[in-house]
Protein backbone atom coordinates (compact mmCIF):
# COMPACT_ATOMS: atom_id res chain seq x y z
CA UNK A 1 0.00 0.00 0.00
CA UNK A 2 0.91 3.41 -0.36
CA UNK A 3 3.38 4.93 2.60
CA UNK A 4 4.14 8.67 2.84
CA UNK A 5 7.46 7.94 4.12
CA UNK A 6 8.63 6.31 1.70
CA UNK A 7 8.43 9.34 -0.87
CA UNK A 8 10.13 11.70 2.03
CA UNK A 9 12.69 9.35 1.79
CA UNK A 10 13.00 9.50 -1.81
CA UNK A 11 13.40 13.24 -1.84
CA UNK A 12 16.09 13.60 0.25
CA UNK A 13 18.92 11.70 1.74
CA UNK A 14 18.07 13.18 5.10
CA UNK A 15 16.19 10.75 8.18
CA UNK A 16 12.47 11.33 6.96
CA UNK A 17 10.26 13.48 9.40
CA UNK A 18 7.70 11.94 11.38
CA UNK A 19 4.28 12.59 9.73
CA UNK A 20 1.30 11.23 11.62
CA UNK A 21 -1.35 9.36 9.34
CA UNK A 22 -4.38 10.95 8.39
CA UNK A 23 -7.31 10.89 10.76
CA UNK A 24 -9.45 8.46 8.67
CA UNK A 25 -13.15 10.13 8.00
CA UNK A 26 -15.80 7.76 9.69
CA UNK A 27 -19.26 8.40 8.07
CA UNK A 28 -21.71 6.86 10.40
CA UNK A 29 -24.23 5.96 7.64
CA UNK A 30 -26.53 3.93 10.05
CA UNK A 31 -27.30 7.65 11.42
CA UNK A 32 -27.51 9.98 8.55
CA UNK A 33 -31.13 8.17 6.80
CA UNK A 34 -31.27 9.11 3.26
CA UNK A 35 -34.49 9.74 2.59
CA UNK A 36 -35.59 7.10 0.02
CA UNK A 37 -38.99 8.45 -1.66
CA UNK A 38 -40.92 5.55 -2.28
CA UNK A 39 -44.93 6.20 -2.61
CA UNK A 40 -46.63 2.73 -2.52
CA UNK A 41 -48.36 2.38 -5.67
CA UNK A 42 -51.88 2.39 -4.22
CA UNK A 43 -51.75 5.65 -3.40
CA UNK A 44 -51.31 6.84 -6.96
CA UNK A 45 -54.95 7.21 -8.55
CA UNK A 46 -55.59 5.70 -12.05
CA UNK A 47 -56.31 7.24 -15.49
CA UNK A 48 -59.76 8.15 -15.91
CA UNK A 49 -62.92 10.49 -15.05
CA UNK A 50 -63.67 9.87 -11.44
CA UNK A 51 -63.49 12.70 -9.16
CA UNK A 52 -60.25 13.34 -7.42
CA UNK A 53 -62.66 13.81 -4.19
CA UNK A 54 -62.80 10.05 -4.13
CA UNK A 55 -59.18 9.11 -4.18
CA UNK A 56 -58.27 12.08 -1.72
CA UNK A 57 -61.01 10.59 1.34
CA UNK A 58 -59.59 6.98 0.36
CA UNK A 59 -55.83 8.62 1.30
CA UNK A 60 -56.91 10.12 4.72
CA UNK A 61 -58.24 6.92 5.92
CA UNK A 62 -55.30 4.71 4.37
CA UNK A 63 -52.77 7.03 6.44
CA UNK A 64 -55.66 6.89 9.51
CA UNK A 65 -54.65 3.15 9.13
CA UNK A 66 -50.83 3.15 8.45
CA UNK A 67 -50.56 5.62 11.66
CA UNK A 68 -52.09 2.36 13.65
CA UNK A 69 -50.22 -0.30 11.66
CA UNK A 70 -46.62 0.20 10.13
CA UNK A 71 -46.79 -1.16 6.43
CA UNK A 72 -43.21 -1.60 5.33
CA UNK A 73 -42.09 -0.47 2.08
CA UNK A 74 -42.18 -3.99 -0.35
CA UNK A 75 -42.33 -4.75 -3.97
CA UNK A 76 -42.78 -7.78 -6.35
CA UNK A 77 -40.53 -10.60 -5.64
CA UNK A 78 -39.59 -9.93 -2.00
CA UNK A 79 -40.42 -11.76 0.72
CA UNK A 80 -43.17 -11.20 3.30
CA UNK A 81 -44.59 -12.93 6.36
CA UNK A 82 -47.56 -11.65 7.39
CA UNK A 83 -49.92 -12.54 10.80
CA UNK A 84 -53.61 -11.87 10.59
CA UNK A 85 -56.39 -12.52 13.15
CA UNK A 86 -58.18 -15.56 13.10
CA UNK A 87 -61.06 -16.33 15.39
CA UNK A 88 -60.67 -20.29 15.27
CA UNK A 89 -56.98 -20.86 15.60
CA UNK A 90 -55.80 -21.50 19.04
CA UNK A 91 -53.95 -18.24 19.32
CA UNK A 92 -55.83 -16.11 17.81
CA UNK A 93 -53.67 -15.35 14.70
CA UNK A 94 -52.26 -17.30 11.88
CA UNK A 95 -49.04 -16.49 9.58
CA UNK A 96 -48.21 -17.01 6.32
CA UNK A 97 -44.82 -16.28 4.73
CA UNK A 98 -44.48 -15.99 0.82
CA UNK A 99 -43.29 -14.46 -2.51
CA UNK A 100 -45.30 -11.24 -3.11
CA UNK A 101 -46.01 -12.40 -6.87
CA UNK A 102 -48.31 -9.28 -7.59
CA UNK A 103 -49.84 -5.92 -6.15
CA UNK A 104 -53.44 -4.76 -7.79
CA UNK A 105 -55.92 -2.40 -6.86
CA UNK A 106 -55.57 1.54 -5.84
CA UNK A 107 -57.22 3.16 -2.91
CA UNK A 108 -58.43 1.16 0.70
CA UNK A 109 -58.94 -1.78 -1.46
CA UNK A 110 -55.02 -2.77 -2.61
CA UNK A 111 -54.18 -5.75 -2.40
CA UNK A 112 -50.80 -8.00 -2.17
CA UNK A 113 -50.89 -11.82 -3.42
CA UNK A 114 -48.30 -14.32 -1.51
CA UNK A 115 -47.30 -17.42 -3.17
CA UNK A 116 -45.45 -20.24 -1.12
CA UNK A 117 -45.25 -23.72 -1.79
CA UNK A 118 -45.80 -26.03 1.00
CA UNK A 119 -45.69 -29.72 1.69
CA UNK A 120 -45.85 -29.91 -2.15
CA UNK A 121 -48.75 -28.24 -2.38
CA UNK A 122 -48.60 -24.71 -4.07
CA UNK A 123 -50.41 -21.92 -1.75
CA UNK A 124 -51.55 -18.39 -2.83
CA UNK A 125 -52.59 -16.06 -0.44
CA UNK A 126 -54.17 -12.29 -1.55
CA UNK A 127 -54.46 -9.68 1.87
CA UNK A 128 -55.99 -6.59 1.55
CA UNK A 129 -53.33 -4.08 2.57
CA UNK A 130 -55.50 -2.04 4.71
CA UNK A 131 -57.40 -4.91 6.34
CA UNK A 132 -57.96 -4.54 9.83
CA UNK A 133 -58.08 -8.32 10.15
CA UNK A 134 -54.01 -7.77 9.37
CA UNK A 135 -52.20 -7.25 12.77
CA UNK A 136 -48.28 -7.36 11.51
CA UNK A 137 -46.46 -6.86 7.49
CA UNK A 138 -42.72 -8.25 8.06
CA UNK A 139 -40.34 -7.75 5.25
CA UNK A 140 -38.17 -10.67 5.07
CA UNK A 141 -36.18 -10.18 1.84
CA UNK A 142 -36.39 -7.25 0.67
CA UNK A 143 -35.47 -6.89 -3.34
CA UNK A 144 -36.87 -6.52 -6.76
CA UNK A 145 -37.74 -9.18 -9.95
CA UNK A 146 -37.45 -8.42 -13.26
CA UNK A 147 -41.22 -8.69 -13.97
CA UNK A 148 -43.73 -6.37 -12.28
CA UNK A 149 -46.19 -9.76 -11.82
CA UNK A 150 -44.54 -13.61 -11.02
CA UNK A 151 -47.70 -14.69 -12.05
CA UNK A 152 -45.53 -17.58 -13.86
CA UNK A 153 -44.31 -19.20 -10.98
CA UNK A 154 -47.49 -20.50 -10.93
CA UNK A 155 -45.98 -22.53 -14.14
CA UNK A 156 -42.77 -22.49 -13.00
CA UNK A 157 -40.59 -25.36 -11.03
CA UNK A 158 -42.11 -25.70 -7.57
CA UNK A 159 -38.40 -25.28 -6.16
CA UNK A 160 -38.90 -21.13 -7.43
CA UNK A 161 -41.63 -20.79 -5.29
CA UNK A 162 -40.77 -22.49 -2.16
CA UNK A 163 -39.88 -20.50 0.91
CA UNK A 164 -38.70 -21.48 4.32
CA UNK A 165 -41.45 -20.26 6.82
CA UNK A 166 -39.25 -20.01 9.24
CA UNK A 167 -36.67 -17.97 7.57
CA UNK A 168 -34.65 -15.44 9.34
CA UNK A 169 -35.02 -11.82 7.87
CA UNK A 170 -32.26 -10.61 6.07
CA UNK A 171 -31.08 -7.35 7.32
CA UNK A 172 -30.94 -4.36 5.21
CA UNK A 173 -30.23 -0.65 5.49
CA UNK A 174 -32.56 2.32 4.14
CA UNK A 175 -29.20 3.91 2.07
CA UNK A 176 -28.67 0.65 0.10
CA UNK A 177 -30.82 0.72 -3.35
CA UNK A 178 -33.02 -2.09 -3.82
CA UNK A 179 -31.10 -5.28 -5.14
CA UNK A 180 -32.99 -6.52 -8.73
CA UNK A 181 -32.56 -10.24 -8.89
CA UNK A 182 -31.78 -11.02 -12.31
CA UNK A 183 -33.23 -14.67 -11.61
CA UNK A 184 -34.08 -16.66 -15.06
CA UNK A 185 -36.65 -18.93 -13.74
CA UNK A 186 -37.10 -22.27 -15.74
CA UNK A 187 -40.82 -24.05 -16.04
CA UNK A 188 -42.34 -26.78 -16.06
CA UNK A 189 -43.41 -28.48 -19.50
CA UNK A 190 -46.38 -26.87 -21.35
CA UNK A 191 -49.35 -26.10 -21.24
CA UNK A 192 -49.09 -23.38 -18.82
CA UNK A 193 -52.05 -21.20 -17.44
CA UNK A 194 -51.19 -18.31 -19.76
CA UNK A 195 -48.79 -18.26 -22.86
CA UNK A 196 -46.24 -16.23 -20.78
CA UNK A 197 -44.08 -16.61 -24.45
CA UNK A 198 -45.92 -13.87 -25.84
CA UNK A 199 -44.86 -10.38 -26.20
CA UNK A 200 -48.14 -9.30 -24.58
CA UNK A 201 -46.81 -10.02 -20.78
CA UNK A 202 -43.36 -8.57 -21.62
CA UNK A 203 -41.94 -11.17 -19.30
CA UNK A 204 -38.15 -10.95 -18.77
CA UNK A 205 -37.82 -13.36 -16.23
CA UNK A 206 -38.51 -17.00 -17.58
CA UNK A 207 -35.60 -18.86 -19.20
CA UNK A 208 -37.67 -20.00 -21.96
CA UNK A 209 -36.65 -23.13 -23.37
CA UNK A 210 -38.89 -23.73 -26.20
CA UNK A 211 -38.33 -24.54 -30.32
CA UNK A 212 -37.76 -21.32 -32.32
CA UNK A 213 -40.84 -21.29 -34.42
CA UNK A 214 -42.81 -21.09 -31.37
CA UNK A 215 -40.86 -18.26 -30.20
CA UNK A 216 -41.15 -16.71 -34.24
CA UNK A 217 -45.10 -17.37 -34.26
CA UNK A 218 -45.47 -15.28 -30.97
CA UNK A 219 -42.93 -12.68 -31.79
CA UNK A 220 -45.63 -12.20 -34.61
CA UNK A 221 -48.43 -10.95 -32.36
CA UNK A 222 -45.77 -8.17 -31.18
CA UNK A 223 -46.81 -4.56 -31.41
CA UNK A 224 -44.38 -2.48 -32.05
CA UNK A 225 -46.46 0.64 -32.69
CA UNK A 226 -47.59 0.97 -28.85
CA UNK A 227 -44.14 2.45 -27.45
CA UNK A 228 -44.95 5.07 -29.92
CA UNK A 229 -48.76 5.90 -29.10
CA UNK A 230 -48.69 8.75 -26.81
CA UNK A 231 -52.65 8.49 -25.98
CA UNK A 232 -51.75 5.46 -23.56
CA UNK A 233 -49.25 7.28 -21.81
CA UNK A 234 -49.98 7.98 -18.09
CA UNK A 235 -46.96 10.14 -16.62
CA UNK A 236 -47.66 10.61 -13.10
CA UNK A 237 -44.69 12.03 -11.70
CA UNK A 238 -46.29 15.94 -10.83
CA UNK A 239 -48.66 13.70 -9.38
CA UNK A 240 -46.56 11.66 -7.15
CA UNK A 241 -45.27 14.31 -6.18
CA UNK A 242 -47.73 16.50 -4.73
CA UNK A 243 -49.39 12.98 -2.95
CA UNK A 244 -45.75 12.35 -1.10
CA UNK A 245 -46.02 15.56 0.18
CA UNK A 246 -49.58 15.21 1.23
CA UNK A 247 -48.72 12.18 2.62
CA UNK A 248 -45.59 12.63 4.72
CA UNK A 249 -47.00 15.80 6.03
CA UNK A 250 -50.39 13.95 7.44
CA UNK A 251 -48.06 10.67 8.59
CA UNK A 252 -45.81 12.48 10.35
CA UNK A 253 -48.34 14.24 12.56
CA UNK B 1 -58.69 12.03 -20.96
CA UNK B 2 -60.88 13.70 -23.17
CA UNK B 3 -63.84 15.12 -21.86
CA UNK B 4 -66.00 14.64 -25.32
CA UNK B 5 -66.57 11.54 -26.45
CA UNK B 6 -68.47 10.46 -29.48
CA UNK B 7 -71.08 8.04 -29.10
CA UNK B 8 -69.27 5.10 -30.38
CA UNK B 9 -66.71 5.34 -27.81
CA UNK B 10 -67.96 3.28 -24.92
CA UNK B 11 -66.64 2.92 -20.90
CA UNK B 12 -64.27 5.20 -20.61
CA UNK B 13 -62.06 3.74 -24.28
CA UNK B 14 -60.36 7.22 -25.18
CA UNK B 15 -59.24 5.39 -28.99
CA UNK B 16 -61.29 6.10 -31.87
CA UNK B 17 -61.62 2.82 -34.17
CA UNK B 18 -60.19 4.20 -37.85
CA UNK B 19 -59.15 2.32 -40.62
CA UNK B 20 -58.20 -1.29 -40.45
CA UNK B 21 -56.84 -1.87 -36.95
CA UNK B 22 -54.94 0.17 -34.39
CA UNK B 23 -51.79 -0.05 -36.69
CA UNK B 24 -54.13 1.73 -39.45
CA UNK B 25 -55.01 4.25 -37.65
CA UNK B 26 -52.00 4.87 -36.10
CA UNK B 27 -50.61 5.35 -39.90
CA UNK B 28 -53.22 7.34 -40.97
CA UNK B 29 -53.21 9.68 -37.92
CA UNK B 30 -49.15 9.91 -38.39
CA UNK B 31 -50.08 10.99 -42.06
CA UNK B 32 -52.35 13.37 -40.74
CA UNK B 33 -49.80 14.99 -38.49
CA UNK B 34 -47.21 15.33 -40.82
CA UNK B 35 -49.27 17.37 -43.20
CA UNK B 36 -50.38 19.73 -40.44
CA UNK B 37 -46.92 20.07 -39.45
CA UNK B 38 -45.65 20.49 -43.23
CA UNK B 39 -48.76 23.08 -43.83
CA UNK B 40 -49.63 24.01 -40.44
CA UNK B 41 -53.58 23.69 -41.40
CA UNK B 42 -55.66 21.51 -42.87
CA UNK B 43 -59.15 19.87 -43.37
CA UNK B 44 -60.02 16.77 -42.59
CA UNK B 45 -62.89 14.49 -41.49
CA UNK B 46 -63.63 15.91 -38.36
CA UNK B 47 -63.18 12.67 -36.58
CA UNK B 48 -59.59 11.79 -37.70
CA UNK B 49 -58.88 15.67 -37.22
CA UNK B 50 -60.34 15.34 -33.31
CA UNK B 51 -58.32 12.48 -32.54
CA UNK B 52 -55.11 13.78 -34.58
CA UNK B 53 -55.62 17.23 -32.14
CA UNK B 54 -54.20 15.15 -29.70
CA UNK B 55 -51.30 13.65 -30.71
CA UNK B 56 -50.14 17.22 -32.58
CA UNK B 57 -49.93 18.69 -29.05
CA UNK B 58 -47.95 15.82 -27.52
CA UNK B 59 -45.66 15.98 -30.47
CA UNK B 60 -45.16 19.85 -29.79
CA UNK B 61 -44.41 18.76 -25.97
CA UNK B 62 -42.07 16.65 -27.45
CA UNK B 63 -40.25 18.91 -29.51
CA UNK B 64 -40.28 21.05 -26.63
CA UNK B 65 -37.68 18.84 -24.70
CA UNK B 66 -35.16 19.47 -27.29
CA UNK B 67 -33.70 17.66 -30.03
CA UNK B 68 -30.67 16.38 -27.32
CA UNK B 69 -33.39 13.94 -25.72
CA UNK B 70 -33.05 10.48 -27.73
CA UNK B 71 -36.99 9.79 -26.68
CA UNK B 72 -38.12 12.76 -28.16
CA UNK B 73 -35.60 12.27 -31.09
CA UNK B 74 -37.38 8.80 -31.71
CA UNK B 75 -40.92 9.91 -31.14
CA UNK B 76 -40.58 12.80 -33.71
CA UNK B 77 -39.02 10.31 -36.22
CA UNK B 78 -41.75 8.05 -36.05
CA UNK B 79 -44.47 10.46 -35.99
CA UNK B 80 -42.80 12.70 -39.07
CA UNK B 81 -42.22 10.02 -42.07
CA UNK B 82 -40.87 13.50 -44.05
CA UNK B 83 -37.88 13.40 -42.28
CA UNK B 84 -37.16 17.26 -43.20
CA UNK B 85 -40.28 18.39 -40.65
CA UNK B 86 -38.22 17.07 -37.56
CA UNK B 87 -35.72 19.92 -38.22
CA UNK B 88 -39.00 22.21 -38.48
CA UNK B 89 -40.78 20.83 -35.19
CA UNK B 90 -37.59 20.97 -33.06
CA UNK B 91 -36.23 24.95 -34.52
CA UNK B 92 -39.32 26.29 -35.75
CA UNK B 93 -42.40 25.16 -33.97
CA UNK B 94 -40.84 24.06 -30.05
CA UNK B 95 -39.64 27.68 -30.10
CA UNK B 96 -42.88 29.53 -31.14
CA UNK B 97 -45.23 27.61 -28.53
CA UNK B 98 -42.91 28.06 -25.56
CA UNK B 99 -45.10 30.87 -23.56
CA UNK B 100 -47.86 28.11 -24.26
CA UNK B 101 -48.52 25.57 -21.75
CA UNK B 102 -51.32 23.63 -23.79
CA UNK B 103 -53.67 24.11 -26.43
CA UNK B 104 -51.31 24.55 -29.65
CA UNK B 105 -54.18 23.79 -31.97
CA UNK B 106 -57.37 25.08 -33.21
CA UNK B 107 -60.33 22.83 -34.30
CA UNK B 108 -63.52 24.52 -36.04
CA UNK B 109 -66.01 22.82 -37.77
CA UNK B 110 -66.90 23.33 -41.62
CA UNK B 111 -69.61 22.73 -44.09
CA UNK B 112 -69.99 19.42 -44.69
CA UNK B 113 -68.34 17.67 -47.92
CA UNK B 114 -69.77 17.92 -51.33
CA UNK B 115 -69.17 14.26 -51.87
CA UNK B 116 -72.12 11.36 -51.70
CA UNK B 117 -71.03 11.19 -48.50
CA UNK B 118 -71.72 14.60 -46.83
CA UNK B 119 -68.91 13.89 -44.16
CA UNK B 120 -68.26 16.40 -41.38
CA UNK B 121 -65.15 17.94 -41.77
CA UNK B 122 -63.31 20.33 -39.93
CA UNK B 123 -60.16 22.54 -40.15
CA UNK B 124 -57.01 22.26 -37.55
CA UNK B 125 -54.15 24.40 -37.37
CA UNK B 126 -51.47 25.26 -35.53
CA UNK B 127 -52.04 29.05 -33.20
CA UNK B 128 -49.51 31.23 -35.06
CA UNK B 129 -49.57 30.13 -38.39
CA UNK B 130 -48.78 32.51 -40.76
CA UNK B 131 -52.21 32.51 -43.02
CA UNK B 132 -54.90 34.78 -42.34
CA UNK B 133 -57.30 33.91 -39.11
CA UNK B 134 -60.08 32.00 -39.59
CA UNK B 135 -62.51 33.60 -37.31
CA UNK B 136 -62.26 37.29 -38.78
CA UNK B 137 -64.18 39.47 -36.23
CA UNK B 138 -66.79 41.46 -37.68
CA UNK B 139 -67.28 45.03 -36.56
CA UNK B 140 -71.00 46.26 -37.55
CA UNK B 141 -70.79 49.39 -40.25
CA UNK B 142 -70.18 52.92 -39.02
CA UNK B 143 -72.56 53.84 -41.48
CA UNK B 144 -75.79 53.00 -39.76
CA UNK B 145 -78.07 55.34 -37.73
CA UNK B 146 -78.04 54.30 -34.89
CA UNK B 147 -74.38 53.45 -34.54
CA UNK B 148 -74.00 57.20 -36.24
CA UNK B 149 -76.20 58.55 -33.21
CA UNK B 150 -74.52 56.54 -30.37
CA UNK B 151 -70.86 58.22 -31.67
CA UNK B 152 -72.65 61.50 -31.56
CA UNK B 153 -73.36 60.62 -27.82
CA UNK B 154 -69.90 59.32 -27.12
CA UNK B 155 -68.25 62.54 -28.75
CA UNK B 156 -70.97 64.94 -26.35
CA UNK B 157 -69.98 63.20 -23.19
CA UNK B 158 -66.67 63.91 -24.03
CA UNK B 159 -66.86 67.41 -24.29
CA UNK B 160 -69.06 67.91 -21.60
CA UNK B 161 -66.30 65.43 -19.37
CA UNK B 162 -63.73 68.35 -20.82
CA UNK B 163 -65.44 71.38 -19.77
CA UNK B 164 -66.30 69.96 -16.53
CA UNK B 165 -62.86 69.37 -15.63
CA UNK B 166 -61.17 72.49 -15.18
CA UNK B 167 -64.28 73.74 -13.01
CA UNK B 168 -63.35 70.95 -10.62
CA UNK B 169 -59.93 70.76 -10.83
CA UNK B 170 -58.53 72.18 -6.98
CA UNK B 171 -61.61 69.88 -5.77
CA UNK B 172 -61.10 66.68 -7.30
CA UNK B 173 -58.28 64.38 -7.29
CA UNK B 174 -58.16 63.89 -11.04
CA UNK B 175 -55.31 65.39 -12.45
CA UNK B 176 -55.10 63.74 -16.25
CA UNK B 177 -54.64 66.05 -19.34
CA UNK B 178 -57.85 66.97 -20.50
CA UNK B 179 -59.58 65.02 -24.35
Amino acid sequence: YFSSSALLRANSGEPPKFQPPPKPVIIDKSKVVVERRFLSPEFIPPRGRKDPLKYYIERIDMIRRRKVLNIPEFYVGSILSVTTADPYASDKTSRFVGICIQRGGKGLGATFVLRNVIEGQGVEFCYEIYNPRIQEIKVLKLEKRLDDNLMYLRDALTEYSTFDVNMKPVPYSPNDEIPVNQLKVKMKPKPWSKRWERPYFNIQGIHFELPEEIMEEAQKLSQPWIKFDMLREYNTSELEKKIWNEVNEKLKK
Amino acid sequence: MRLSLAAAIYHGRVHRRLGLGPRSRLDMLRNLVTALVRHERIEAPWARADEMRFYAERLIDYGKRGDADEQAMRMADFWLTEKDLIHKLFKLLAPRFQSYSGNYTRLLQIPNRENLDRAKMAVIEYKGNPFPPLIVVHRDNEKTLLNQLLKGYREDILKTRATQVPEEAPASLYTGTAV
